[in-house]
């Protein structure tokens, strides 16, 4: 019977280097290099779940720290790239904990993630990009007798992750929200 | 009294009639028409802003009341407004939000608007200078000259902003209309050239009117956890409302303190050119333009009525040209800590002109909404909203509180 090597999965960039240089991945293969990607792939559908779950705190554990995170959209009316919110692991704390301070609009967010690629480095680097579409299901938002319950599509772009791997973990070391939308209505106060 | 029965719901308040309006102000169609045709068709609406359109052949497109309008920038650096309506069949010439005419397009040439549906051309003073198969079809009955685009009033004015009348012979001009409104933050929006950084709209279900209104009132800082406490001290009581001609209103400053708000700094190093550190002004403008400028970053609001419980705002953040990108970044986040889409205020502040406009949809109960407020014209005081229907009751010819009644300046003054 013949013995076919592990294929890495579409869109992951394997090569000599990363293949051989993950820590915590023990063998020089295509096998041990998708391990890794799984590890990226893990962590980022996780902390898909735990923002979902408004477990901002569990989030934020995934996070190095050192984390950088930021919401960028281009736009094409005044043909700028904008970041409409940049915030180190301290800032997103410090944001977090003032949360209960503010009024805001609770209607849960849903995010559907697909991981599209990740594409590993010789110092156990991993860059990712995700395609992500969140949708709002209002609550509170606007007349909660009629539009309570009702799921509309709120946010669409892509996640840009970068993450570093130790001891068999995944953590991230910045992720870029790059957003489609800039008609953003309401807005929000959490983190997306 | 406890809570009322409909009769004495219904009553009106015990308040001078012009510290009250009628809801249906906020959520009747043929009002709403009316405001469209008497009071947005007539006056100055600041449409973009020239660092939007930095080159010659730049254009920006852009409405008012439902006319669709694009700016563009000439060969000779002068930038005009024209209906962005094709004086053939009607098709809207323009379709993107910016761009450039140096770029030919399927239909047409390098520097021309062009019509995409029949290749009629303009050159960017408006003139037609193509017409598909002119001698063929139209023989000597009609030519280029016939049906040039429909020029509109245009000035750069007041820290470089693009202001757009449709009316070809306005009451006031610009200058006249908004200096004096602006004169407290004129030095420092024309001391050296702005550039736009951010830009984001919403689209409320609520009345244009409740979104100015908010942006005129500072009593619902109570809702704001970050301006309670970086702010509600004896300077902030004391900030005055000005009202000026016109229906204009501006909110003088004080000094914020920034530090206060966990995570927040001073904004003191960058702040605008001739002001002291950390100020905070406001103008608003009649019928619905606001210009905030919170030391470092300056915004503008910018509502578009879409029906009379429906509004589209545009928000832009603005800071020096000259910025280092150090600088603009700081600035940037200066901005979104509070005003950006995921900023602490904004949020809040759309959530409570949302929840006005869920009260107030058309056919529903009409109700007394106050702004009977009086401080010795300070900050809480509600002078500001009650000078703003004054001036909305006079181009309307409606009384506010009764909107089915002429308006009657008698009334509005002997209030006061």
């Amino acid at each position: 019977m013949e013995v076919r090597p592990v294929q890495p999965p579409a869109g992951f960039i394997v090569n000599e280097t990363n293949a051989r240089q993950c820590p915590g991945v023990l063998e020089t293969s295509w096998g041990n290099a998708v391990d890794a990607a799984n590890l990226v792939r893990d962590a980022i559908y996780r902390s898909t779940i735990a923002l979902d779950q408004q477990d901002w705190n569990g989030w934020l554990e995934q996070c190095d720290d050192e984390f950088q995170y930021a919401i960028k959209s281009w736009s094409p009316e005044i043909n700028k790239d904008m970041t409409y919110l940049a915030l180190d692991r301290k800032g997103l704390e410090n944001m977090i904990k003032l949360l209960p301070k503010h009024n805001t609009d609770h209607s849960p967010l849903t995010r559907h993630t697909s991981v599209y690629t990740v594409e590993m480095n010789g110092d156990a680097i991993a860059h990712a990009v995700s395609s992500v579409i969140i949708y709002q299901t209002l609550l509170d938002g606007i007349n909660s007798h009629i539009d309570a319950g009702e799921s509309r599509l709120f946010l669409v772009g892509k996640y840009i992750d970068k993450l570093k791997i130790k001891d068999n973990k995944a953590k991230f070391i910045s992720r870029e929200v790059r957003l489609e939308n800039r008609r953003l209505d309401k807005g929000s106060h959490w983190p997306i | 009294m406890a809570a009322k029965n409909h009769r004495q719901w219904t009553a009106e308040p015990n308040l001078q009639m012009n510290e009250w309006v009628d809801s249906r102000i906020y959520s009747d169609p043929q009002i709403f028409e009316e405001e469209l045709q008497k009071i947005f068709k007539k006056t100055w609406i600041p449409v973009c802003h020239e660092s939007e359109l930095p080159k010659p052949y730049d254009f920006r497109t852009t409405s008012i009341a439902r006319e669709p309008i694009v700016v563009c920038r000439g060969p000779d650096n002068e930038v005009r407004a024209f209906l962005n309506v094709c004086p053939h069949r009607g098709m809207i010439i323009e379709r993107r939000p910016s761009g450039s005419f140096l770029e030919g397009q399927p239909s047409g040439n390098p520097k021309r608007m062009t019509c995409m549906f029949h290749a009629w051309q303009y050159d960017m003073k408006g003139n037609c200078v193509y017409i598909s198969r002119e001698k063929e079809g139209f023989q000597d009955r009609l030519c280029k000259e016939d049906v040039g685009l429909r020029r509109l009033r245009c000035e750069v004015k007041f820290g470089g902003f693009v202001w757009v009348n449709l009316d070809d012979n306005p009451k006031v001009s610009l200058e006249d209309w908004a200096a004096p409104a602006f004169q407290c933050l004129r030095k420092s929006l024309d001391a050296e050239p702005l550039e736009v950084f951010h830009y984001h709209k919403a689209v409320v279900n609520a009345n244009y009117k409740l979104w100015h209104d908010t942006n005129c009132e500072f009593y619902h800082d109570f809702m704001h956890y970050h301006n309670r406490v970086t702010g509600f001290n004896d300077a902030y009581f004391a900030r005055k409302n000005e009202a000026f001609d016109h229906g204009h209103v501006v909110v003088g400053t004080f000094q914020v303190n920034y530090e206060k708000y966990e995570g927040f700094e001073s904004r003191a190093a960058l702040s605008f050119p001739h002001l002291p550190p950390n100020q905070w002004y406001m103008i608003d403008l009649f019928p619905g333009m606001n210009f905030n400028l919170r030391g470092s970053a300056l915004r503008c609001d910018i509502v578009t009525p879409l029906g009379p419980d429906k509004v589209m705002i545009e928000y832009r953040g603005l800071g020096l040209k000259r910025d280092t990108p150090e600088e603009r970044m700081t600035r940037i986040n200066h901005h979104n800590s509070i005003w950006g889409p995921f900023g602490r205020n904004l949020h809040e502040d759309l959530i409570g002109v949302q929840g006005q406009g869920t009260t107030m949809l058309p056919g529903s109960e009409p109700r007394r909404i106050l702004h009977g407020r009086h401080e010795n014209q300070t900050i809480h005081d509600e002078n500001g909203m009650r000078h703003y229907y004054e001036e909305w009751g006079r181009w309307m010819n409606r009384r506010p509180s009764k909107p089915d009644q002429p308006f009657s300046e008698a009334i509005a003054v002997a209030a006061e």
